[in-house]
């Protein structure tokens, strides 16, 4: 809804949507690299820029039931990873509000 | 209170008789500054006649009525006590009534003039003045001088100068008629000693080169003795005499004009050319608000998807407008006809952008028409519809596109920190040096001296201990908007010198800055800042001289979207804003009184408002509901029968199947805007429009901007 210009980060490692490269991420705001997504290992961030979030549903992960959106490039439209809505788990909680990136569909911009 | 007879006789003669055919007719003895009257006794009155009428009138009669002999009418002086115009005024009566004689001359009622100047007992101006008057339109530069003196003008700094200007006008005539022997006599004898500024001296001095009279005028800027010039002379020394003495030109009109401006300063709703009917002496000035654009009186629904920017042609007769659904439509507009029958027609609907159109900007002839869609810049032509070429100069998103005052060329400016100037046919002219901020919007001012730019830096990291602070935020947009980690950008305004193309001025603000407008003078910038996690969002007026903010409008909403705004109205009186709760807002420009908050679009933004330069009473704007809405005056008919609602009426006359309820547009034939023609082409916009939004409202997110369907697959196609 309405028109917004995309965001444009800067610092010392800058994560980039692997298809236009569109500013998504810093690694400032990197939380865990100790992630796995569908295509291999995955980033946790406490914030991303220029994604869309699609619909929640309910995704059993190993670490327990999660309600999750996937997210998409704002640009192109390519799936880049999930932010996670809601954790079911108590010791998953932190996880909430907070946004997966999966490394393979990640370049580094500058 | 009439005078008695004696009194009559000698007020009488100050002018009559001898005066009458005279011109300027104020040959008369006393300047009697003020209401002497009562300062004369009866009888004595000698020394103010002139001799020769005294017999004439005198005696006359004991009632005080005017006599008539030998053609000339005699008129009897009125007395009145006190000073002032009304015993409750502070309009000292002698300044009014000399001024209101001043103005009879002007006009040529010679004869009321002098009447007036007996009844009255005051005199336009005493005969020195007029000498005075006669030396300069004359040219009897040799008795001008003492005239001036006799006026009142004191040797010091005011005679020096007023001597100047007369030997200056001399000595031009002098050149102008050929007689360089006696220019140069003044240039050397009257000029040199006035000690004037080398610099000025040798301009005048190089003037004996002139070749011919016309080159003369033509390098100084003047008209010759026989122009205006001597008049302007006249004027220009009327700094140095006493307004008392030598009233400056035409004074009551002076006043009368500055009466009209603080009216007009007072009219909220002001939006009348200055000629015209709508002034008058007898009242006040008002504009009636139900004159003022403030109902729709269409609605253009052929966009498929939100309509982000929107503008005018210089004729006005075309509409542009840029939309989220990658096409900008050309619409064309019948402005000479009632608004009730107009028709708005896509002319052309321009395809081939591959992502969505973010701006539109006419050429000044309008036979081009620029777009810009991500990173290019597409030329049409807007006579075919064609597409002319396409620039792929830059490397991120096309922001603005400004063309140049002279119709040369235009600059665009993006977020990949460019600003290239190019020429009117596309050729790359030259690339600015890269800018500090990601433009998001420019514009060149109508002058040609400087370029506004506004912009975003990178959004810089976090500081560690505020990690996690921001968790959630960036969730809140549907665009991804959300900063991350709750920090905002910061922002910036950067006024160019156009030539040096060096920044003149830069002023830091916080939350974004999506639009830019300069003002017809040149002198002021408005410029739209959200109100993003920060302050509440605010219209900010800029002197681009100083930097400074003149004025604030707020009242609308903007936090994450580009929302523009403009000037409006006759001499840009009015200030027009789009705005995230779906309404148009305007604002009076010079108190910043919000005038106007205009509902009528569906959800979402009102992205963007144009002013029609051709019509002061139409303007356009355009929203996320995928509509572009004209605004005008209610027309006078539904004033009357429907009163306070006349613009529900009116979309519904003219929509046909449309019905407004609250703002919003009920499902059926929604597409359908207009009752035009309906060949095969309007019958698919019906279609398509209509497949767009299913039955929700406008806006709903069951839209498809690929449903495109019924224009044919060429990059534009002319519908009606």
């Amino acid at each position: 809804m309405g028109m917004s210009y995309r965001r444009y980060l800067s610092g010392a490692r800058i994560y980039g949507c692997c298809k236009c490269r569109t500013h998504l991420a810093t690694i400032h705001s990197m939380i865990s690299r100790a992630f796995n997504g569908q295509h291999g290992r995955a980033y946790l961030f406490d914030g991303v820029v220029n994604v869309i979030e699609g619909e929640p549903n309910d995704r059993q992960m190993t670490t327990g039931n999660h309600t999750v959106r996937d997210i998409y490039c704002v640009k192109c439209g390519q799936t880049l990873g999930w932010k996670y809505d809601y954790a079911y788990e108590p010791s998953q909680k932190y996880k909430e509000g907070k946004y997966i990136l999966e490394r393979n569909l990640l370049v580094d911009v500058q | 209170m009439r005078l008695t007879e004696s009194d009559i006789d000698s007020a009488l003669s100050v002018s009559l008789d001898s005066t009458i055919d005279t011109e300027p007719p104020f040959s008369a003895g006393p300047s009697n500054g003020h209401n002497g009257i009562s300062t004369k006794s009866n009888g004595v009155s000698v020394p103010y006649t002139n001799g020769s009428s005294s017999k004439g009138v005198a005696h006359d009669g004991l009632d005080g009525h005017i006599s008539t002999r030998n053609g000339s009418s005699s008129v009897a002086r009125v007395s009145l006590p006190g000073r002032t115009l009304y015993d409750d005024s502070y309009v000292d009566r002698e300044e009014f009534v000399r001024l209101v004689i001043q103005s009879l001359r002007d006009v040529g009622y010679m004869e009321s003039a002098t009447t007036l100047e007996a009844e009255s007992g005051y005199i336009m101006e005493t005969p020195e003045v007029a000498e005075f008057r006669r030396c300069i339109l004359d040219a009897s530069w040799d008795s001008a001088e003492a005239a001036l003196v006799r006026l009142g003008v004191t040797e010091g700094e005011g005679l020096w100068e007023a001597r100047f200007l007369i030997a200056k006008q001399k000595y031009l005539e002098y050149l102008e008629a050929g007689k360089t022997t006696a220019a140069l006599h003044v240039l050397r004898n009257e000029l040199a000693p006035l000690n004037p500024e080398l610099d000025h001296l040798h301009a005048l001095s190089s003037l004996m080169m002139c070749s011919d009279p016309a080159d003369l005028r033509q390098q100084v800027g003047w008209d010759g003795a026989s122009g205006s010039s001597r008049r302007r002379l006249l004027m220009d020394l009327q700094r140095y005499i006493p307004s008392s003495v030598m009233i400056p030109q035409r004074r009551f009109a002076t006043l009368l004009e500055q009466a009209r401006a603080y009216q007009q300063s007072r009219c909220l709703y002001h939006n009348v050319p200055l000629r015209n009917q709508s002034y008058s002496l007898y009242t006040d000035h008002i504009c009636d608000r139900n004159a003022f654009p403030r109902v729709t009186t269409a609605v253009l629904s052929v966009h498929e998807d939100e309509v982000w920017n929107l503008e005018w042609s210089h004729s006005g007769r075309f509409l542009a407008t840029a939309s989220k659904d990658k096409t900008a439509i050309i619409w064309r507009v019948e402005l000479d006809k009632d608004p009730r029958y107009r028709a708005y027609a896509p002319e052309f609907i321009l395809r081939d952008h591959e992502y969505p159109v973010g701006c539109v900007s006419w050429s000044l002839d309008d036979s081009i028409l620029l777009t810009a869609s991500e990173h290019r810049i597409t030329l049409w032509n807007s006579r075919t519809g064609l597409k002319v070429r396409s620039l792929e100069q830059h490397t991120d998103v096309v922001t603005a596109l400004a063309w140049l005052p002279d119709g040369s060329g235009f600059i665009s400016g993006g977020l990949d920190r460019k600003i290239i100037l190019w020429d009117a046919d596309g050729k790359l002219r030259d690339s600015w040096a890269r800018t500090p901020i990601r433009v998001t919007d420019l514009q060149v001012t109508p002058d040609f001296t400087r370029l506004v730019a506004v912009g975003m830096y990178d959004m810089m990291p976090p500081p560690p201990d505020a990690a996690g602070a921001g968790a959630g935020v960036a969730g809140a947009g549907a665009g991804g908007a959300g900063a991350a980690g709750g920090r905002v950008a910061e922002t910036r305004i950067i006024i160019y010198d156009l030539s040096t193309k060096q920044p003149e001025l830069s002023i830091r603000l916080e939350g974004e800055l999506t639009s830019v407008k300069v003002s017809q003078d040149s002198q002021y910038a408005l410029i739209n800042r959200a109100s993003e996690n920060g302050p509440p969002a605010e219209i900010h007026l800029i002197d681009l001289s100083n930097g400074r903010v003149v004025r604030k409008y707020v009242g609308h909403s903007q936090s994450k979207h580009v929302i523009r705004s403009c000037f409006g109205g006759v001499e840009e009186n009015f200030i027009l804003s789009g705005s995230e709760d779906g309404k148009v807002y305007i604002w009076h420009r010079e108190t910043g009184v919000l005038l106007e908050e205009l509902a009528g679009h569906g959800e979402g933004s009102v992205n963007s408002v144009a002013w029609n330069p051709a019509n002061e009473r139409m303007f356009a704007s355009c929203s996320d509901d995928r509509t572009v809405r004209i605004w005008e005056a209610p027309p006078a008919e539904a004033l009357s029968v429907f009163g306070a609602a006349p613009a529900e009426r009116v979309d519904q006359e003219r929509d046909g199947g449309h019905e407004m309820e609250n703002g919003k547009l009920s499902g059926k034939g929604k597409g359908r805007w207009d009752a035009g023609p309906s060949g095969s082409g309007s019958g698919s916009t019906s279609t398509a429009g209509a497949s767009g939004s299913g039955s929700g409202a406008v806006g709903g997110s069951s839209s498809s901007p690929d449903a495109e369907s019924g224009y044919g697959l060429g990059s534009t196609t002319a519908l009606f």
